[in-house]
């Protein structure tokens, strides 16, 4: 997954999307005092050489932003268009976008619940912890921690349902001995 | 993985279900000891949150629902859904690209059926009549 590689920051050009307009570029050092200002929020859209898609400052990784997103009503209603999404400055077109990635990172949430009804074993628990780490740490804009909660997520199924195969072949084997 | 590698693959979890559930629909007997048991329930003699779902599989197999919903009523509910938003997940795998329809509960959502589910466990495990109703007979 290359979007996890973290390009230097140095020379780093940023642009960015307020009302309908493309603005920049700007240097990283501007870009994170806008963030931390509350200038740039979380839903705006930004982008930077090396991103293939335009994605919400919310879930950029290296802007780690803490700026709630503004209540939806607060959009002038004579705006039309696209709203906040609407981004005036086309980027490389690439299929699957970073957002679309970060939207994408698997809960395993489903999967978690089959193994806690079906093996019957309290493994399944932790699994749907991490699951619900995920989409938490996701919306708070913690890229690195929601790709960790996901990998946990998937192990501890695979524990849960491993152990559970286990169990079954001792069952299996006791019984065909027992002839 | 190649596409060829993920539809053997899904062919070969569709036929495991499908074997498991015919397994399941021609016991005669679905609370046979010879059948694999909750290790959890064995061990403490607490039921488990999935405690039950054998014979509820087995009684709605049959037709059963409401028979099915008084052994695991939780189960009941979250055992289907689930197996929708894996099927759902899956075929977006092996085509590569997520569908766009996705059972994805948004921030909250898993933290509200892992609350769901604890409260369960802890509820079927009250010996008084009201709660015991949540446990199978």
């Amino acid at each position: 997954m290359s979007f996890l590689n973290k390009p230097t920051l140095s020379a780093m050009q940023w642009y960015y999307s307020k009302n309908s307009t493309q603005l920049g570029p700007i240097s990283d050092q501007e870009m994170r005092e806008k963030t931390t200002s509350g200038e740039i929020l979380k839903t705006d859209m930004v982008w930077r050489e090396g991103m293939p898609d335009w994605s919400m400052a919310g879930n950029v990784p290296e802007l780690s932003m803490v700026t709630p997103p503004p209540p939806p009503h607060m959009a002038s209603p004579g705006q039309t268009g696209g709203g906040i999404l609407n981004t005036p400055y086309s980027p490389p077109s690439i299929a699957t976008g970073y957002a679309t990635q970060v939207a994408n990172i698997p809960n395993y949430l489903w999967q978690s619940i089959v193994v806690t009804i079906l093996c019957c074993l309290p493994l399944g628990i932790p699994a749907i912890v991490y699951a619900a780490k995920v989409d938490n740490l996701k919306a708070s804009g913690n890229i690195a921690g929601a790709l960790e909660a996901s990998a946990n997520a998937k192990k501890w199924c695979i524990i849960s349902l491993f152990s559970c195969a286990v169990l079954v072949a001792i069952k299996v084997a006791g019984l065909t001995t027992r002839h | 993985m190649p596409m060829r590698a993920k539809r053997a693959l899904l062919l070969m979890i569709l036929l495991a279900v499908t074997a498991a559930a015919v397994f399941i629909f021609y016991q005669s007997n679905i609370s046979a000891p010879w059948l694999p048991e909750c290790m959890f329930h064995k061990l403490t003699g607490l039921w488990c949150p999935g405690c039950g779902m054998t014979r509820a599989t087995h009684a709605a197999l049959h037709g059963h629902i409401k028979g099915a919903f008084r052994l695991n009523p939780l189960g009941m509910v979250l055992f289907p859904v689930a197996l929708i938003g894996i099927s759902l997940e899956l075929v977006g795998w092996v085509r590569g690209k997520p569908l766009p329809l996705s059972l994805r509960l948004g921030r909250y959502g898993a933290s509200v059926i892992l609350i769901v589910i604890l409260v369960f466990w802890v509820l079927r495990n009250i010996p008084a009549w009201q709660f015991s109703l949540l446990a199978p007979p």
